[in-house]
């Protein structure tokens, strides 16, 4: 048979058997202990919590219902890592991409996947996925897969707080924590609880994927006498490459083969262990390493901890897909940005990519993309304080990310894998930001993902293509500095948006707006008659004062003068004559002058003078 | 040059001896001119001359210990108690201080102006021991007769103490090498400053040179007070949010912009060299409060306030407004200790009826009442020569 035939009869075939997926679940408080410390209310899903594992394959299509069963606070979903094409309303960020669901309210996530690999799904909404909102989902390629395993096994590390959001939040973000100290964990948590053990049989390959569903700590994973070996990350499939130490930031995947023992007598040791660079100060008690088990035998003893030299982590910059994607061409646009941690007027320290922290819209940036018409391509229109970027259909972007703190960060963006073409090592003396003419030579086959961290005082070079219209946002993953505001929203072709039918809003989604009050048209200031007029739109607190105000000038007249007058004031009286001073004074001071013997032995008497008496 | 000489500890011992400095000379330079320096009588000048520096070497020495202790505590534990708490005792002895300052203050101005030998005769007075024993422990009484210790001695713990602990090496990285000059030095400086004042004050006119140096006194008074409230409130801040805020510097976060007045990113007195000598002397912050700006008015408010009083009581014999108040009455003491009844001298009523039986007698006896001993003043007499208006 012809090639084109066999294209098309698989091509027919994968249709049909192509699954639909349909899932109804509904959000909730479930009181849980996940590390066995603390009991504590969870998110869950329809009544449980850990969230179930999703898994479907390439080409299905998912609907989604997320009802809403909170009663006083909105809900979002995100899948991190789908590229959402076509349905960039689906994608989950309240303000970006969708108004947030309001309480009893329910929408439903629908799309199809064209991906495969590890993923994970959470809430997009401030403080959820923190107190329990994600799960791990799974999908399966068509193809078969391209190494050999004997068994799959899903793992999820994360770190844990005793306290909810609603407690740490509002702490995290206030003048009374001005250098934007995050809160520390309580616990790390492995599969969502602690000292787990892995049963294993000997001689086998598992074949493990493993998500970081955490919200700030970047965590270690090594093994006692076992090595892991790096198949995926992010949902790319790679070529394998070993390693004793695995380092995953938050929201990062990887798919590892790890081959047991044949001698099945003794078990081992699985360590996770806190990236303890990133906590502001290590309380006493915190078990930065956690151990659980590969249990070969279980009647053996189980080992302790098991340490080693985390140094020497695996670094995933030398990866090479197994699609050898050779580098992009050069870029058609580069978006350069600045990552800065400052306090603003209110004395609240916020997260800067050049000097705008990211203030949410009145309206959604999609929506605004939308029903803009032909102002759709002018940033202006989506406001001045959400980071807008606007860019061209099939250009070749290059995001370059200068971060000028002294914390790692872990950059995630929608919509998109990109190649990562420089990750420039970290600096303990002065920022080093990027060079165009002076940087190091880029990679042949450049590893691709979804998520990337980047050093301390160093920078990252990201590249990909425009070829998904759509509003993409990009930011930190650590829940606590997109709080802060460290994002940019990447508007991607916003006229491909408009003339792609199945991109108009669904019902559900109008239906969130209407119900939240939020208009389903307008600019970034609500203002759907001049989409060019901002007046009103949502801006970032005003800058603290540096130097002296008019009320400080005042204050400062105000204090010379009343220290001016006071001086003449003493200077007055000091001329002053006073009649009757002696005894005033010794009135005052209850002191008797007027008994006036030469030896000084006289008796003292209170009530001073003795001048009432007339002629002693 | 930084190896031998550390700027920062300059001026840190500069500025704790120069406040100190200036407070002992003054009451030595008053003590100098207004008990006639040693001829008046010698006995009481050097009781009280003692006084003064007595307190001031046992303030050092106090603050010698507790400083040692700080130190010790900080060294040997590792547990800086000094700067957990340091706001909150930095508060405390400014409003003590403060408190001290004010009322020595005025008092030396009204005493001054008592002749000479009035004055000899308060100093006595003063130190004079009361028969009765248990009088001997009263706290007024303590506090008269040793107001000449007092004052010195807090003084000089209270900046010594902080000069102690920060020599010590508490919360500094400087090689050993680098202590010794500008301690030495900033001593100097300091002392030396104080002496001219001392020489300067001895020298001149009595009146001018205690005007002067009150005026002074409140302006260093005042900014204690001022740097009190400021003291509390950074101590406030700091426990809320877990750290010692001034000392990181002057950026954001280091002040609490709900209560800020003005900020400046300069001028810092606690890191800043120079500033400290300008928050000593006036209160100067590089980030002012509500409260430590208030503080501030209101201290000088209230000076100006018991002036007017006094200068009004003094002209007019009562408080404006209540024509049989006087100002001592203001105070609660006045009550408690039921003086009013042992108030020594007359009503205005007994005065007038005196005046009557007085003029009576003149003409009834025909003879001029002699006063045989000028020390015998009464207020009768007083009274006739100055009319009582009513």
């Amino acid at each position: 048979m012809k090639l084109t035939s066999l294209l098309f009869i698989s091509f027919i075939l994968s249709l049909v058997s192509a699954e639909t997926h349909t899932w109804y679940f509904e959000t909730g408080w479930v009181n849980k202990n996940p590390d066995g410390f603390f009991e504590k209310p969870m998110i869950g899903f329809n009544g449980t919590w850990p969230l179930p594992i999703l898994r479907a394959k390439k080409g299905d299509t998912i609907n989604l219902y997320l009802i809403n069963g909170f009663t006083d606070r909105n809900t979002t979903l995100h899948f991190h890592g789908m590229f959402q094409n076509g349905s960039s309303q689906m994608d989950g960020p309240p303000f970006v991409t969708q108004c947030p669901i309001p309480p009893g309210e329910t929408m439903l996530y629908n799309f199809t996947l064209t991906q495969h690999g590890t993923y994970w799904y959470h809430s997009h909404t401030s403080g959820q996925y923190g107190d329990g909102m994600r799960g791990i989902f799974f999908i399966d390629d068509t193809e078969p897969y391209p190494y050999d395993y004997d068994e799959e096994v899903m793992l999820s590390i994360s770190d844990n707080y005793h306290q909810n959001s609603d407690y740490l939040t509002p702490r995290f973000l206030s003048r009374f924590n001005p250098t934007g100290a995050e809160p520390i964990p309580d616990s790390s948590l492995f599969n969502e609880t602690r000292n787990a053990s892995w049963v294993v049989e000997p001689n086998k390959t598992y074949l493990v994927h493993i998500v970081n569903v955490g919200r700030f700590v970047s965590q270690y994973l090594y093994m006692e006498g076992h090595e892991f070996e790096v198949v995926e990350v992010d949902g790319v499939l790679v070529e394998k490459n070993t390693t004793d130490i695995l380092y995953i930031a938050v929201a990062q995947r990887y798919s590892v083969l790890i081959r047991t023992k044949s001698d099945a007598s003794q078990n081992y040791a699985f360590m996770n262990a806190f990236d303890d660079t990133l906590l502001d100060y290590i309380p006493n008690g915190l078990i930065l390493n956690s151990t659980n088990w590969i249990v070969y035998n279980e009647t053996a003893e189980l080992p302790g901890e098991y340490t080693t030299d985390l140094t020497q982590y695996f670094d995933d910059f030398y990866l090479r897909p197994l699609s050898n994607t050779t580098l992009y061409d050069d870029p058609d646009f580069v978006v350069t940005v600045d990552v800065v941690m400052d306090n603003l007027g209110d004395g609240v320290n916020y997260a800067f990519f050049n000097n705008v922290t990211y203030t949410a819209p009145k309206v959604p940036t999609l929506v605004t993309a939308l029903t803009a018409g032909k102002y759709a391509t002018n940033e202006l229109v989506y406001g001045t304080n959400t980071g807008s970027i606007v860019l061209q259909k099939g250009d070749v972007v290059d995001i370059v990310v200068n971060n000028q703190d002294t914390g790692k960060h872990p950059f995630h963006l929608h919509g998109h894998v990109f190649q990562v073409i420089e990750r420039h090592p970290e600096s303990d003396t002065d920022v080093i930001s990027f060079n165009s003419s002076d940087h190091a030579e880029w990679p042949e086959y450049p590893m691709i993902r979804d998520t990337v961290y980047v050093y301390p005082q160093a920078y990252v070079v990201l590249r990909f293509v425009a070829d998904n219209p759509g509003i993409w946002f990009f930011h930190c993953h650590i829940e606590w500095h997109l709080d802060q505001g460290l994002a940019i929203t990447l508007i991607e072709d916003p006229l491909g948006i408009q003339s792609n039918p199945n991109q108009a809003l669904s019902d559900d989604f109008i239906n969130s707006c209407t119900k939240n009050g939020i208009p389903v048209e307008g600019n970034a200031a609500a203002n759907s008659k001049n989409f060019l007029d901002l007046t009103g739109q949502n801006v970032q607190v005003k800058p603290l004062p540096t130097g002296f105000t008019a009320r400080g000038i005042v204050a400062l007249v105000f204090s010379c003068i009343a220290g001016f007058l006071g001086m003449g004031a003493i200077t007055v009286y000091g001329l002053a004559d006073i009649k009757d001073v002696e005894h005033r004074v010794a009135r005052d001071l209850d002191v008797d002058i007027d008994d006036d013997d030469a030896d000084g032995a006289t008796a003292f008497e209170e009530g001073s003078s003795s001048a009432g008496e007339v002629g002693k | 040059m930084v190896n031998v000489f550390n700027v920062q500890i300059f001026f840190v011992v500069f500025r704790e001896s120069l406040e100190a400095a200036v407070i002992v000379s003054v009451l030595l330079a008053f003590l100098k001119q207004g008990l006639g320096g040693a001829t008046d009588d010698p006995i009481v000048y050097k009781r009280l001359y003692r006084q003064i520096w007595f307190g001031s070497f046992l303030g050092v020495l106090v603050c010698l210990i507790i400083g040692a202790a700080f130190i010790g505590a900080f060294y040997s534990l590792k547990n800086d108690i000094w700067a957990k708490s340091e706001d909150l005792w930095e508060g405390i002895f400014c409003i003590i201080a403060t408190v001290l300052i004010t009322i020595m203050g005025l008092a030396m101005l009204r005493i001054n102006k008592m002749k000479e030998k009035w004055r000899v005769k308060l100093a006595r007075a003063l130190i004079k021991t009361p028969t009765k024993k248990l009088e001997r422990f009263k706290i007024g009484y303590l506090s008269k007769k040793y107001a000449m210790f007092l004052l010195p001695f807090i003084t000089c713990l209270r900046e010594g103490l902080e000069a102690v602990v920060f020599v010590g090496g508490v919360g500094l990285n400087s090689p050993a090498s680098s202590f010794p000059i500008p301690v030495i030095t900033g001593l100097m400086a300091g002392v030396g400053v104080g002496a001219i004042l001392y020489f300067f004050g001895a020298s001149t006119s009595l009146q001018i040179f205690l005007i002067i140096s009150t005026c002074f006194l409140y302006l260093i008074a005042a900014g204690l007070f001022s740097r009190g409230i400021w003291f509390f409130e950074n101590y406030v801040y700091s426990q809320k949010t877990g750290g010692d805020a001034a000392e990181n510097g002057s950026g954001p976060g280091t002040y609490d912009i709900a209560r800020s007045v003005w900020h400046v990113n300069c001028c810092n007195p606690n890191i800043d060299h120079g500033w400290d000598i300008f928050n000593a002397l006036f209160g100067w912050q590089n980030s002012a409060t509500y409260g430590s700006v208030i503080s501030y008015n209101l201290y000088w408010v209230l000076i100006i306030s018991i002036i007017g009083l006094m200068l009004y009581e003094e002209k007019n014999g009562h408080l404006p407004f209540l024509k049989s108040t006087k100002l001592n009455e203001l105070n609660p003491m006045y009550h408690i200790k039921g003086k009013k009844a042992k108030q020594a001298g007359l009503t205005e009523d007994e005065h007038e009826l005196l005046f009557k039986e007085i003029k009576a007698k003149r003409s009834q006896e025909g003879k001029i009442v002699v006063v045989d001993d000028a020390d015998e003043i009464s207020s009768t007499e007083l009274t006739a020569l100055h009319p009582i208006e009513k």
